[in-house]
């Protein structure tokens, strides 16, 4: 409830000046390959200073663009006087500091609070061209001010790179810290977990609704692995799939229309396409192997999924029209998970070998496969951000499992959920 | 006259507790909040004071044998016996085969027990892939029972893939300890 109220306050009131042609732009598809030297200064107070609310905002802003790869922080040690002056207009700003600095952007901003309202004004400045690249005045409440340094670093990358970042959305996982298996909800850097179902019996495999915020997952709740679908506000849930025996590995349709799941209905796992009221639409699959482990092309036309027709388990793509199928990998002997990326062009996945999984990712068409995680402890469930630029996916070592965010490269790796839970299965939402 | 002013007096109370009540939350859970609250009070005023209701019926001694037939359908099937897999595989091994011949005697020696067989494979391996091994261990297993005779509709199957290990050490004596059918009486 109280989030609705949030989001009512939370409005992003205006694009001060349309974004003008950009000094600085580099390929988003290549994180980490050529930086941008940016200053992030600190925010100041427009009037009344406050405790605390300065460093929380520069905590969040500033790791989601070092998550990001794309930046090179300018060492604020190094600032000058002009980082401790508010410049809400670029005619106010020092640009031959920055520039002196070697900084070619530079964050500023301001903070005021107003009874319940906060506001925080932020610009990003374009320090060669001496122009305004992305201005933003958010109006929310104190605890507010995560969400807003999330909305303002996705608006950051848009400004730098025409692609808007994901940090505002949404990981849904499984977690095990009340002893049995159930669906939570967390921010991209692992704040707010959430619980969201009470089944105490086993919740698996969660995903988002692109169209809804909804989710469907796996649930033993009824004595049978039955596909649930669960509204995440009003917190409705309904089976959508009860067929006897397996109805899992649900994925929404990029259209949010369909549901690509498995049905073991006829005694062997087989893909289907059911509609959002639980008819089945249509079967994908028959071959008396296992068939599981859906994963939608972003166009909708095709599924990658999990076969062992070819002997041990291997991805393959069928065409959802014709139901042509064919292989995807052939290195490795066991081959799962596959994560289909929004820019369609990459395919994430998990290979076992040597008694754990690490992830790769190939080319749709099968060419430039490469290992993206290296290292002890089983890697798995790979789930790209919305943007494609990210990969969420979860790590067993030592017995303990947690959830870690990469670079769609395999740099990057940081842990997001908190520590000591046994925390698995994550899927990224879509924008929120 | 006095009286009715007081019991007027005391509605309106009740309704402005609930005014109050309601204006807390968000407008949307107003309904609710409205119409539950009365039903619960005239509940409390229906109940009967220190009066003792038990239902009496005939069937109480079916009930227990009923139960004494369940528990002895328990005690059947605990007898039965797991059976294990190689990784990766759903046929049934040569032991495996033995192991599910003498629990076919057993199921043959109580003809009333029904039976569900629970597929199970080890952490190893992705958790959809295993839910589907574990559903193929798990009819194999039926499968084999049935050419020893035993009704196909006396068992069911679930599969449970990597999510009840029986040991959750990180070894290979574990895991070939958790690639396994188990059996369960159902009622």
């Amino acid at each position: 409830m109280n989030k609705i109220k949030f989001s009512l306050f939370f409005i992003v009131l205006c694009l001060l000046f349309s974004t003008p042609a950009l000094a600085v732009k580099i390929e988003i598809s290549a994180p980490g390959e050529q930086t941008i030297p940016l200053a992030i200064t600190r925010l100041l107070p427009i009037e009344e200073p406050l405790q605390g609310l300065a460093e929380e905002f520069q905590q969040v802003l500033e790791a989601d663009l070092d998550l990001s790869g794309l930046f090179a922080q300018v060492d604020p040690a190094a600032f000058l006087d002009d980082a401790a002056k508010l410049t809400l207009l670029s005619t106010m700003v020092d640009f031959a500091q920055w520039r002196m600095l070697g900084a070619e952007a530079v964050i500023k901003g301001g903070y005021r609070l107003q009874g319940e309202k906060l506001t925080i004004e932020l610009r990003l400045y374009d320090v060669i061209s001496r122009r305004l690249l992305t201005g933003r005045r958010y109006i929310g409440k104190m605890n507010d001010v995560r969400k807003i340094a999330h909305a303002f670093a996705d608006q950051v990358l848009l400004g730098l790179t025409d692609e808007l970042g994901p940090f505002s959305s949404r990981i849904a996982y499984i977690s095990k810290r009340t002893g049995h298996k159930e669906l939570y909800l967390m921010d991209v850097d692992g704040y707010k977990p959430q619980r969201l179902t009470d089944h105490r019996t086993i919740v698996l495999n969660p995903d988002f609704s692109p169209t809804r915020k909804e989710i469907t997952f796996t649930s033993y709740k009824a004595g049978n692995p039955d596909l649930y679908r669960k509204e995440i506000y009003t917190g409705r849930e309904s089976r959508l799939s009860l067929k006897q025996g397996l109805n899992i590995g649900g994925r929404y349709s990029p259209d949010g229309r369909e549901v690509a799941l498995t049905l073991s209905k006829d005694k062997n796992s087989e893909l289907y396409l059911i509609g959002t009221d639980g008819t089945i639409h249509k079967r994908l699959t028959n071959h008396y192997g296992i068939d599981v482990d859906p994963s939608w092309s972003p166009e909708g036309t095709r599924i990658a999924f999990v076969s062992d027709r070819r002997g041990n388990p291997n991805v393959f793509i069928v065409d959802v029209h014709s139901l042509e199928v064919e292989r995807l990998t052939f290195a490795g002997k066991y081959n799962a998970t596959p994560a289909w990326s929004p820019k369609g062009k990459r395919i994430a996945f998990a290979r076992l070998a040597d008694r754990k999984f690490d992830i790769f990712s190939i080319n749709a068409d099968g060419s430039d496969e490469r290992q993206l995680t290296f290292g002890a402890g089983s890697k798995e469930h790979p789930r790209w951000s919305p943007d494609g630029r990210f990969l969420v996916y979860s790590l067993d070592r030592d017995g303990e499992k947690s959830i870690w965010v990469m670079r769609a490269d395999g740099t990057g790796a940081r842990r997001i959920s908190a520590a000591g839970a046994a925390d698995s299965h994550p899927a990224w939402s879509g924008r929120w | 006259m006095q009286k009715f002013n007081i019991t007027r007096l005391l509605v309106m109370l009740f309704v402005l507790t609930l005014f109050a009540a309601g204006c807390a939350k968000k407008p949307v859970a107003d309904d609710a909040a409205v119409t539950e609250q009365p039903t619960e009070v005239a509940v409390i005023e229906q109940q009967p004071a220190a009066v003792v209701e038990q239902q009496v019926d005939e069937a109480a001694a079916a009930r227990r044998a009923a139960k004494a037939a369940a528990s002895a359908a328990k005690r059947a099937a605990n007898n039965l016996v797991r059976v294990y897999f190689d990784f990766d595989q759903y046929t049934l091994t040569a032991s495996a085969k033995d192991q599910l011949m003498s629990n076919a005697m057993l199921l043959k020696s109580a003809p009333a027990v029904k039976i569900q067989i629970e597929g199970h494979c080890d952490e190893r391996g992705s958790d959809e892939y295993n839910l589907a091994l574990g559903e193929k261990r798990a009819l194999a297993t039926k499968n084999y029972l049935v050419s020893l005779g035993i009704s196909a509709n006396r068992m069911s199957v679930i599969s449970y893939g990597e999510e009840v290990p029986l040991d959750s050490a990180n070894t290979e004596a574990a895991w070939a300890k958790n690639r396994r059918a188990e059996f369960k009486a159902q009622r």
